[in-house]
């Protein structure tokens, strides 16, 4: 039997050898686990509605989105995961990309349909400084005075277009009805207008704000009726204007009174029929446009090809902006959000009919949108409209036409 | 000017309001024959528009009329191996496995038919509207007024008066006699489960020309039926007759003179009804069907 006095416990030396051992197992882990991440593909997320009335506008967007995906190729020699995710409302629009950026720690998010997802999601982008191009929110706040150095946005402002829109509006007389979506783009709508109505003398003889979702309209345009208005000017989304053009046909009001409206969808007219479609919009872009690029014409050469129908407007949302982010991270030369935030600022898009870009105080895109007119024809199940004209004709219009930077509101911190 | 705007819009609102009930009555049947709060009943509704919107694209609107029968055999076919688990059990989960399945049918519609809303408009026979003064009234929803009326009247009739009908009051008030006589209870419940999809079906296909069909349509149909169906008292056709026509009216005439507040008006109406009758307007404390 050992002394006790002489016995070396081997405990305390064997202990820090296995420490050393699981110390250099850790680093060795962690490096490894750094190295895969820089060497493995590049993720990016995609946020846009898969289910409830805004389900077909956001297969638009993703299939837009993914195709500027497939024709970009590998992104700094790297492949592009993409992980999509339901923006089925802000408060999930919100956690998803919160869920992104902690899971799957995406280095950028295309997404938001809608203006309330994009403002939800913004406040989510700014807190973890991930990049966030909204494909589709219109409301002003996105750019304006809840912009950060984070957020992107494609579509046109609510002013931007109503002053496309409003003197088209004009013509038909001074009285005007509004019905709008009671949240924040259907609001923005409203103000606008009731704005632009008033400076040029008319008046508004009715305004309804319709909860979203709303499915029957027969008593709103019972109202309408009763007031006797020269125009409508609409601001209802997605499915919600589809069941009230097909209750204002049906209701015999169809060219009786001229309705108007922005940011709408070809998805929104494509649902209901030719029979029922009637109106002038403001759009972001049309797929059968006769100003529209070899680029664009090549784009949507592309798309009919893949998913056997034209692309929506939303569909070229999604791949502009995608690619927009695919072009900066290639640009930065790495994933650094702040980098990439920067080559966002300096990207430009020559190949369009118009060139489009971010303005570097704002992040707003920069390009013209087409006002278009259903045709009195309808004969091609997808080509529903006649161009009338753009918004602006130059760029030095269209930077005009977006306000100075007292008029948007947005004071954004250096980066 | 100010009658006539009223006359006008409660017009539109009993229109509406025959929908509605028409929507609620097979919901109204579910819960009251067999207990089980069906969440999926929207579902049904949708998909009653949407096998209408088949038919009519490949026999045209003559075969139409299909549509709820091969909803409610979907229906059964759900019962038998779903939903008669649910008997007897706690009410939530119904509740939870109709929401589950409500969204499955759902997701099986997008996948068939994709995400899209389907163009689908009244028959040119009921194309046009009626005027009288203030009032305009599309022929097609006179039609679908007519055609709701005469739907509850057979189902009264068929309740009242039939021998299938008794069993079914009969079982839902006391299912062990019946069983007793004889009577194979289950095969009457997969009947009624079928009836209540059927009902939701028939609605489907007459708001499928007057609303967008689109995957989404079931929220549109879900929400008022449980409100009429809570308002007119569980299990209590009647009382849903009721309910639904007070309930269109009110959101017509709140549209009309509180935009603001016509999404919540019918919640609104259905907390004061409560606030007064817990039980609802025509439901028992048994809340067996009436």
């Amino acid at each position: 039997m050992k002394h006790p006095a002489t016995h070396r416990s081997p405990a305390p030396r064997r202990m820090a050898a296995y420490g050393s051992i699981l110390l250099m197992a850790m680093l060795v882990g962690a490096s490894a686990g750094a190295y895969a991440q820089d060497a493995g593909p590049i993720k990016i997320g995609m946020v846009f509605p898969k289910q409830g009335p805004s389900a077909s506008i956001g297969e638009y967007l993703s299939r837009g989105a993914m195709l500027a995906v497939e024709q970009h190729g590998k992104v700094l020699g790297r492949d592009v995961e993409i992980i999509f995710l339901d923006e089925s409302n802000a408060q999930a629009a919100q956690q998803n990309f919160q869920k992104l950026v902690d899971e799957h720690k995406v280095v950028g998010v295309v997404g938001a349909n809608s203006s309330a997802s994009a403002l939800a999601m913004a406040g989510v982008a700014e807190r973890t400084k991930t990049p966030l191009i909204a494909a589709g929110a219109a409301a002003r706040e996105v750019t304006g005075a809840n912009c950060n150095r984070y957020t992107f946005r494609f579509q046109a402002t609510v002013p931007v277009q109503m002053a496309g829109l409003m003197p088209a509006v004009e013509k038909q007389g001074k009285n005007a009805y509004f019905i709008t979506a009671a949240y924040a783009f259907g609001q923005d709508i409203l103000r606008t207008g009731q704005t632009m109505l008033q400076k040029s003398g008319g008046t508004a003889v009715g305004v309804d704000e319709v909860p979203l979702n709303t499915a029957d309209y027969s008593s709103y345009v019972l109202k309408i009726r009763s007031a006797k208005p020269d125009a409508v000017v609409g601001g209802l989304v997605g499915q919600d204007l589809s069941n009230f053009l097909k209750q204002w046909n049906a209701m015999n009001m169809k060219g009786k009174i001229p309705f108007y409206e922005i940011a709408v969808s070809d998805t929104d007219f494509w649902d209901v029929g030719p029979d029922a479609s009637t109106g002038t919009y403001v759009k972001p872009w049309y797929y059968n446009d006769p100003a529209n690029s070899q680029a664009e014409k090549d784009f949507t050469k592309a798309f009919t090809e893949k998913f056997g129908k034209p692309p929506a407007d939303k569909a070229y949302s999604g791949w502009l902006s995608m690619r927009s982010l695919l072009d900066a991270i290639d640009a930065a030369k790495s994933t650094d959000s702040k980098a990439i935030v920067q080559a966002l600022e300096q990207w430009k898009d020559a190949k369009g009919a118009f060139p489009a870009y971010y303005r570097e105080w704002d992040h707003q895109l920069i390009r013209p949108s087409v006002i278009v007119t259903i045709k009195k024809n309808i004969t091609d199940k997808w080509d529903f409209f006649d161009v009338d004209s753009h918004t602006s004709k130059t760029e030095e219009d269209t930077l005009k036409d977006f306000g100075t930077k007292e008029e948007v509101g947005c004071n954004m911190p250096p980066l | 000017m100010f009658n006539e705007i009223v006359l006008s819009q409660a017009a539109n609102g009993i229109v509406l309001g025959f929908l509605y009930v028409l929507i609620a009555a097979g919901l109204s049947i579910t819960f009251g024959l067999l207990g089980v709060i069906n969440f999926a009943h929207g579902a049904f509704f949708a998909l009653g528009a949407y096998f209408g919107l088949m038919l009519y694209q490949w026999f045209g609107w003559a075969a139409v009329p299909l549509a709820p029968i091969l909803v409610a055999v979907v229906g059964m076919f759900v019962e038998v191996i779903l939903v008669r688990r649910l008997y007897g059990k706690e009410p939530l989960l119904s509740l939870i496995v109709t929401f589950a399945l409500a969204l499955l049918i759902e997701a099986i519609i997008r996948f068939i038919w994709g995400a899209d809303g389907k163009p689908f408009g009244a028959p040119a026979f009921l194309s046009g509207v009626f005027e009288f003064g203030p009032l305009l009234m599309t022929s097609y929803r006179v039609a679908v007024l007519v055609a709701t009326a005469v739907t509850l009247a057979i189902l009264w009739a068929f309740l009242a008066f039939t021998p299938y009908g008794r069993i079914l009051r009969a079982g839902s008030r006391d299912p062990e006699m019946v069983e007793m006589l004889g009577i194979r209870l289950p095969r009457v419940m997969t009947g009624v489960f079928g009836l209540g999809c059927g009902l939701a079906a028939i609605a489907g296909v007459l708001a499928g020309p007057l609303w967008n069909v689109s995957p989404s349509m079931s929220a549109s149909a879900v929400m008022p039926a449980f409100v009429i169906v809570t308002i007119g008292g569980l299990g209590s056709l009647r009382g849903a007759t009721i309910a639904g026509l007070l309930v269109g009216v009110v959101t017509t005439l709140t549209i009309q003179f509180y935009p603001h507040a016509a999404g919540a008006a019918m919640y609104v109406f259905m907390f004061l009804i409560l606030l007064l009758r817990p039980r609802g307007l025509l439901g028992e404390r048994w809340e067996r069907f009436e």
